[in-house]
Order: C-alpha cells, then structure tokens, then sequence
C-alpha cells in the first residue's frame, strides 16, 4: 500500500493523519496486506453466508410501537428546538 | 461474595479494572460487564474517548438478564478500544493490570473482564469475544472464560465491532458459572435477529470422551505453554478423556480472513462517530461536514481503532474487495467445513489458549502491530467460525503465572464444554492471587 | 440523448423499516425516533415484513425476476442526516432485477433492478453555519427502481414516471401526494458522457431539470467542449442544475453484506403474493379478451377501476356486446355524475337484466340507468332527454346521409354531436349527446339493415 492509497483510504475513512502517521500505517498497513496474500490460495466455498451459522427469515410484523421516550434519547445530544445540531453543509 | 463499594473502588484503584462504577452496590449479587455492552444510565465508552458522556437509555439484552435475576452491575470493565486489541493496552481510558503481577496486562480485550473476575470472589463478569477477547484475558488471569455459539445470546446493546463474530460470554473463577450464566443470558431476542435461529437445548451434557488436537495449533508455544500443556494432556488421559493429534489445514487461513472481516466490519460500524448525537460532540460546527467529521475522528480515536480503520476501508473498497473481502467470506465457510470435518469424529477441538503467558508491558510497547495480531492465531478459527470455545486454566509458568487451554466444540454445543469445565475444576488446583485491596 | 432514471418511492408501511418507530407525520422533529433509527451505539436493525412484500409486489408489477435468496448490504458514506454513516441497502442479489414497463404509447422502458431501503432523515441549513437534522424520516423504508437509459426525452422521462407512479399507486396504496414525494436521479447524456442529476423532487421537476441538462450538455459540446462525468443537484427556485463533484471525488462506498440480519429466503412468499393488476396492464388485458377497442378499453380504466369492474361484470354476465352498448354508453356517460353525488352503480346490473329480458326498451333502460347513477327523477330526465332525442332525430331526417357514412366512419357522428351541441346552447352535457347520438344512429342503421 503506497503512500497515495494509504492518503485516499483516510479520506474516504474521514480520517485525516499527520506526516508521521502516515508514514508509519503505510508501513504497518504494509506487512498487514503481504501477511494477507496468504487469502489468495486459501480455499474457497459454494455456501452462501453473511454470518458464520445460517441466519435466515427473521422479520418482525409492521406494528408502530415505541419503547424508549426520545426525549431521554435526545437528553445527551447537541440540540436545537429538537434539532440535532450538524456541522456546516456546504 | 458481596463486596463494599469501598473494597470496589480501592481493587480498582490497584488494578483498573472497572471504567465506571456505581452508586450503590445493593442487589443479591454482584456482577460486572465490559465496557461495550450498554447499561442504562452508566456512561458506556467500549474503551474509546469519541464515546465519553455517552449515557445509554437502554440495558444490554445480556445486562437486563441478569440484572432480571436479581444481579447487580457494580462497574463496566476497562477493554481495548472497540475490542481492537490482545492485551487491553489499546484501551482510550485506564488499562487494566493482571492481578497475578500488575506489570503484566491482563489480556484482551475483555481484560478488565478477567481481572474482576480473578480479583473479586464469586464474581462474574460479562466478556465479549470478536476474535479471542473472551479466552485471551480469561486465560492470562487464570480464571474460566466461553464465548457461546454466535447467535446464542443476543447482541442488542452490544456496541459493534464485528457483527458477524462478536459474541457476549461469562467469565468468572468459578467453572460453574460458565453454565449459570450463559443459560441466563442465552435465548432468541427479537431484537436481534441473529439470536432468533438458535436450537432450545445446549447439546449433550456430559464432559467430551475424544478430543482432537490440530498439529497447527501446537506450533509457536513458548516453552512454559507447551510443558503446561503436556501435562494438561496426561490429565486429561487420566480422567479418561482421550486425545488425538489431527491436521486442520484450514486453519492457517483464519488469521488473515479473520482480520479483513472484523476490519471490513469494524470499519463500517465505526464510521458512525462522527461527533453528533452522542459521545463527544465538542468540535467547531461551522467546519463542512466533512472536515469537522474529519476532525472529531482523527482526534477522538486512538491509533489502533485508526489503522484498524484504514485496514477495514481498504479491504472492502472497490477494486480489492473482491481479493480481500469476499475472499475471507468463502474462506470462513472453508473453515467451518473443515471443523464439521473434525467434529464429525471429535467431540472438541483443544489447543492452548494462548501462546505465551501475560506479558510485561513494557514488551508489549515493543511489538509491531502484525505481532499482535499473530498473538491471536490459536483464538481466532474458533471465533472466525463461531462455534462456541472456553478457556480453562490448566498451569502455570515458573513465575506463577497462569496458563489456559481451549476447548472447541460444534455449533449449539456448550453443553460440553460446561461438563468438562465443571469435571476439569474438581481435579485441578487453581492458584488464587494474592489480592491486595 | 439518452436518460436513466433511479426512482425512489416511499413505501406505505405503518412503521420504520428496521425499527418499529410509526411512519406518520410527527408532531416535532425528532420525535419519532429510536436507537436504531438514530444509529446509537449498541442499537440494531429487524427487518419489517412488509418492506419485502412491498418490494415483491413493485418486482412484479415491473415485470423482474424475483429473487430466490434476497440480502441487505451497508453501504458507507459519511453525510449529517445519515445517523449511521451507513444506509442499508441491497447491492448483490436485490429483490427484483431484468424487468420491463410497457408505456401507453407502446414504447417499452427495460427496469434494471428493484430493491429496498431506508431513508436518511432531513437536514435543515442555518445559515451557512452549520446545520440542524431531524431523524424522523431516518428508517422510512424505499423501493429504488432503477431503469436502463431507454427513455429519449424529458417530457418522455415525465410521461413515463407519471404512469409508472399511478401504477404503484394502485399496486400498493401509495397515499395520494405520492406524486410529490417522488425522489429521482436522473441520468443524462447528449453525447457520450452522461451526467447524474441527484434527488430530484416531483414530475415536474424531474422534467425541468432534464430540460436543463440538455440545453447545457448540447451548449457544450456545439461549442466543440467535452461533458465531465459528474454529480449535479437541481436548484428548483432557478431551475438550473449545479455540479456538486466531479466523478473521481464520487465516495467509495465500500459495500459489504449486513451481517445482523442474515439472508432471506423469499420464493414462498413471493409466490403467495398477487398483485392487483396495473391501469396500464388492465386496459391492455380487457381489450384483447373482450375484443373491444383498445381506446375503449382505456377509457374504462381511467376512468375508474370500478367502472372497468362493472364492464367486466356485465361482459360475464351476457356478453361483451351488451357490456360495451350499456357500461362503454350510459354508464360512462353518467359515472362522473354519480361520483359527484356520490351514489353507487350497484343498481345497473339490475337495469340491464330488464332490458335483455325484454322488460324494458333501449331508451327506457338508458333514462333509467341515468336516474339510478345520477338520482335524477325520470321524469326530468324523459322531458329532458326527450328534447335532446327530438333534436337528433330531426337533424338525422333532415341529413339521412349521416347514419350511411357513420357505416363507413364512425367520426361521421361528430356532425350530430357538433350541430346538436350548438343548437342545444349546452343544455345538454357532451357525454349525453354522444351517447343518445350514437344510440340514435346505430338504432337506425339497424333498422335498415
């Protein structure tokens, strides 16, 4: 992983680093993917899976409910007149 | 036992264990759990500075259970950041100390976990295991840890780190309490669909017979580990378990598909602290959103959840998730074939839990990051493929300091392992700390 | 030129995709809001049965395969309003993909895919400050229906979402303002390079800002300049387009399965859904089994599902010749009448059996069938529609010719119904004259037959 990829991964990760940083996690990043090359003759699978058991069909019935006041759930954010309060748009 | 909240506070003082702690300590008994597992109104970090002040509004499934049974949480135990980490070292606020020698790290990343459990009589501690976090910590502070089959108890309240691999377990001194609480904490929760597919039972209940241990999983011991477990072997010949040393080629693979799944995962579950709605909200809004996100992230996070992050956004990009990501799924359905393989002639699979004992910090400072990660190779094809495994202490290395082994068994089958813990306990001589508090 | 269409339509469930929090209109912001919804640490998600139904249906309505095994992915990208930093979507194996949509004018539009997802919540500017997000809408679920780039001009891009939504609407009780809260993106490309405009709001507006894109992109490339691939967003106050970011800064989403949910097994359920047949399919079906003329037979439905019930009753009942003289005449004629005084057509039928039973004359059973729909005594109608008959036949004496070029052309009556309606100084309503015009016509070319 060079340098300009290690740049473009922190920017779609919205992490910004520091010259030292990113000197540091392209070399660590580094060892960690050639260690990783090891996938590329492992084996593969015909079973289709997200989770390591089969989860399957759990849904639940369209039934409006509420269990927790959004009051309390607001009671720790930065709000206005009920407004979670974001950084600028644009 | 029920301990004050004076003789609380004052362990804690000595070994950090507890992030936050109660009020009060009334209750029939006295429990604690890690720090990723929301509690109603205790502030709940999962070890990371981008999450203080944040004050859940709801218990963890696992937390209500027991809190239902009459128990008590006296503290949120002291962890790596979001779980990412062998030795609880990677922890945003205090990290805890091993209560056999508190130079040594209690493991990780349910390490506060283990350090209650091995400092407080008749404790349990609720851990929770991504890629090893339940038996590392467990096995370092000598005490009995087990990571159920995935899905056996519910994640709602579980603050994320891989979704696919992360499950909740008891860790407690006690072999007994493995099966206690698991049975309390188990069942189908509708708020957590991957809960709702597991079977009524917990498998057969009797201690396992054949036992097959995987050449892979005996290279790269330390001396003391291997000689511990040598023993351990001869013991368990003569309580008529027997043990058979098989090849499990697969499971060199766990490591790496391993790290780009809970990465790949983590990455994701992660991006949502972005300094709004909870956990720390104190940056400059008039920044664009995307620099003040930007901002609160690179500040707020520490260094490993960050390369963890790098790693994870990488693996999964366009262009490599095909060799990284998609890979690793295939390559976990490999593995859980190869482990059937096993289990249809085995009731277990066994190894050591660890490869070394608990190290000194100041050795820990000097590892790279992939030495950490390969400290991981004998959890990790357990966790990667979700079938339930337990810690047992089984020795201890020249300076006193314990040593565990790990029993592997089928999906939905803790049953056994509760068994053989429990006839395990009565034939082993456990070596309690010394407890200064 | 050639225009793509990604339409996302909110889904009627009664509560949130992946929470229970009800879908209504709320009270205040931010008050129809849970962990899950408000992606708060520890929170999860459980899918509403519904969605899938829902997305099923809109699969078959549109013609797609339905998939045997469906999954939820998370995609990632970082905006205020989305309290995960993560949508869950579907990318690998959507609910529905390979569909088609056949427009009135016959034209066919090719649906790419079909699939389900939820709604970010909505962000607010104050100022240029900062901002303030109301996570109500958060976890509405949405059907993504997305179409090849088949559709050749902006006004097409209209017609077709304007059939296409009143077709949903009829499939899955889209409330009535779902015209408005239509979302699209729309592709573009004059040449060939296209341009993506994001989150256009409304047919209208779906029209406008193609309209303007088309100027530009043609300005553009007359002007011997090359189009940039990129993401624009529709001011509505102006009317133009504006770019927001050029093709290589578009995010990564870094797609992944979404593992709290598992996988879904959805053949049982998509084979135990029917789905109401669509205007635009329904139309088609009648004219080809009843052998009524296309025009007809869209006349029916638009008009009113009830009324297409009604012929399709009577066309059972006796045959579609009888349907076609009395539910394509009278009934017709009267039904927006009957619906502004808010009766039924339950009597009809019963109106008909007199007259195939010989119990009743032609005109009997028209005036007759007009006081049943419109509550009119009949004996204003007699007087009434006797006046109105009276003009008729006079002209038809006075212009014999008339009902022998009806034979060869039926617009022949447009002379009857055009000389009647001016003389009549609009006492009678056109729909009337039509149809005692075409009754009076018809009944004499029969008699010289």
């Amino acid at each position: 992983m060079d340098r300009a990829t290690v740049e473009r991964v922190a920017r779609a990760a919205h992490i910004k680093l520091t010259e030292e940083e990113l000197e540091r996690y392209s070399g660590d990043l580094n060892d960690i993917l050639e260690y990783f090359s090891l996938l590329d003759e492992a084996p593969g699978s015909d079973v289709i899976g997200v989770n390591p058991i089969m989860v399957a069909d759990v849904l639940r019935d369209d039934e409006p409910s509420m269990d927790i006041d959004p009051d309390e759930l607001l009671s720790g954010m930065n709000t206005y007149e009920r407004y979670v309060r974001g950084p600028r748009l644009s | 036992m029920r301990y004050s909240l004076e003789q609380l506070r004052s362990a804690n003082a000595r070994y950090g264990m507890f992030h936050a702690m109660a009020d009060t300590v009334e209750g029939d008994f006295q429990f604690s759990a890690k720090d990723n597992l929301t509690s109603k109104g205790m502030e709940t970090c999962a070890g990371s500075r981008i999450l203080e002040g944040y004050v859940p509004a709801f218990d963890a499934t696992a937390i209500s259970k027991i809190k239902a049974a009459g128990g008590t949480l006296v503290g949120k135990t002291n962890m790596d950041e979001f779980g990412f980490g062998t030795f609880s070292a990677n922890s945003g606020f205090e990290i805890p100390r091993n209560p056999y020698d508190t130079d040594r790290a209690c493991g990780g990343s349910s390490g506060g976990s283990a350090c209650a459990a091995a400092v407080f009589e008749g404790h349990v501690s609720l851990g929770v295991s991504t890629g090893g976090s339940i038996c590392c910590p467990a096995s370092f502070c000598g005490v009995y840890g087990i990571a159920p089959t995935y899905g056996r108890v519910s994640r709602y309240g579980l603050i994320d780190y891989g979704n696919s691999l992360d499950k909740i377990g008891p860790i407690s001194a006690d072999a007994k309490d493995l099966r206690k609480f698991t049975y309390m904490i188990a069942g189908k929760d509708p708020k957590d669909p991957t809960s709702c597919v597991q079977p009524d039972g917990f498998g057969e209940d009797r201690p396992v017979r054949r036992v097959a241990v995987p050449k892979e999983g005996v290279e790269g011991l330390s001396q003391d580990v291997a000689d511990a477990f040598e023993k351990a072997l001869s013991k368990l010949d003569s309580l008529g378990i027997e043990t058979e040393t098989v090849d499990m080629p697969t499971l060199k693979y766990a490591m790496p598909a391993y790290y780009v799944l809970a990465t790949s995962e983590a990455s994701t579950n992660l991006a949502r602290y972005v300094g709004m709605r909870y956990g720390r909200q104190d940056g400059d809004l008039s920044l664009k959103f995307d620099d003040y996100f930007s901002d609160v992230r690179s500040r707020c996070f520490g260094d490993e959840a960050k390369r963890r992050i790098l790693l994870g956004t990488y693996t999964r990009m366009a262009g490599f998730r095909d060799r990284y990501y998609a890979k690793a799924l295939q390559v976990r359905q490999a593995i859980i074939a190869d482990y059937k393989r096993v289990f249809s002639d085995f009731d277990a699979v066994l190894a050591p839990t660890m490869p070394f004992v608990a190290p000194k910090f100041e050795d820990i400072s000097k590892m790279s990051a992939l030495d950490s990660y390969k400290a991981d190779y004998l959890t990790v094809p357990a966790n990667i493929a979700g079938t339930p495994h337990m810690s047992v202490p089984c020795g201890y290395d020249p300076d006193g300091m314990p040593i565990g082994m790990q029993f592997v068994t089928d999906h939905w089958n803790e049953n056994l392992l509760f068994s053989t813990a429990e006839l395990w306990q009565e034939n082993f001589t456990a070596r309690r700390p010394e407890v200064v508090m | 030129m050639k225009i793509g269409l990604e339409i996302h339509v909110q889904l009627p469930t009664k509560s949130k995709m992946f929470c229970s929090c009800p879908t209504t209109d709320a009270p205040a912001p931010n008050t129809h809001v849970c962990p899950t919804c408000l992606g708060m640490p520890g929170s999860r998600p459980v899918l509403n049965r519904k969605v899938l139904e829902y997305g099923i249906m809109l699969a078959k309505l549109l013609g797609c395969r339905v998939a045997d095994t469906t999954w939820f992915s998370r995609k990632t990208y970082f905006y205020p309003d989305m309290s995960k930093s993560v949508q869950i979507t579907q990318y690998d194996n959507p609910v529905g993909e390979g569909g088609s949509y056949k427009m009135a004018s016959g034209k066919v539009i090719r649906i790419t895919r079909i699939h389900v997802e939820e709604d970010p919540g909505k962000t607010k500017r104050v100022g240029d400050l900062s901002s303030l997000v109301d996570y109500n809408r958060s976890g509405i679920p949405l059907a993504e229906i997305v179409t090849e780039p088949d559709l050749s001009t902006p006004a097409e891009a209209r017609e077709f979402l304007k059939q296409l939504i009143a077709d949903i609407r009829h499939v899955i009780d889209l409330p009535s303002d779902g015209e408005r809260s239509i979302r699209c993106d729309c592709n573009i490309s004059v040449g060939k390079e296209r341009c993506e405009v994001k989150n256009v709001t409304g047919l209208k507006n779906v029209e406008r800002a193609l309209t303007y894109e088309v100027l530009r992109q043609t300005k553009i490339l007359k002007s011997g300049g090359k189009i940039e691939r990129e993401t624009r967003r529709f001011d509505e106050e102006k009317g133009v387009t504006i770019s927001v970011r050029k093709k290589e800064f578009e995010a990564d989403y870094g797609y992944i399965d979404e593992p709290d949910l598992g996988i879904y097994d959805i053949r049982e359920l998509a084979a135990s859904i029917r789905i109401k047949e669509s205007p635009q399919n329904r139309a088609s079906r009648i004219a080809s089994q009843y052998g009524i003329e296309p025009k007809m037979a869209k006349q029916l439905v638009s008009t009113s599902m009830g009324l297409a019930d009604l012929f399709e009753e009577v066309a059972g009942k006796y045959d579609p010749q009888t349907a076609i003289k009395w539910v394509g005449g009278p009934i017709t004629a009267n039904w927006k009448a009957m619906e502004e005084n808010g009766r039924s057509p339950e009597a009809v039928v019963g109106i008909i059996d007199r007259f195939t039973s010989g119990e009743i004359t032609d005109s009997e059973c028209t005036m007759e069938i007009r006081s049943a729909m419109t509550g009119e005594s009949m004996e204003s109608i007699q007087t009434a529609s006797g006046g109105l008959e009276d003009l008729i036949n006079a002209f038809l004496d006075e212009n014999p010719e008339v009902v022998n070029d009806y034979r060869k052309n039926d617009k022949a009556i447009n002379r009857v119904i055009g000389t009647v309606m001016k003389s009549s100084g609009g006492r009678y309503s056109s729909a009337e004259v039509v149809e005692t015009a075409k009754r009076l016509v018809e009944s004499r070319l029969r008699s010289q037959t």
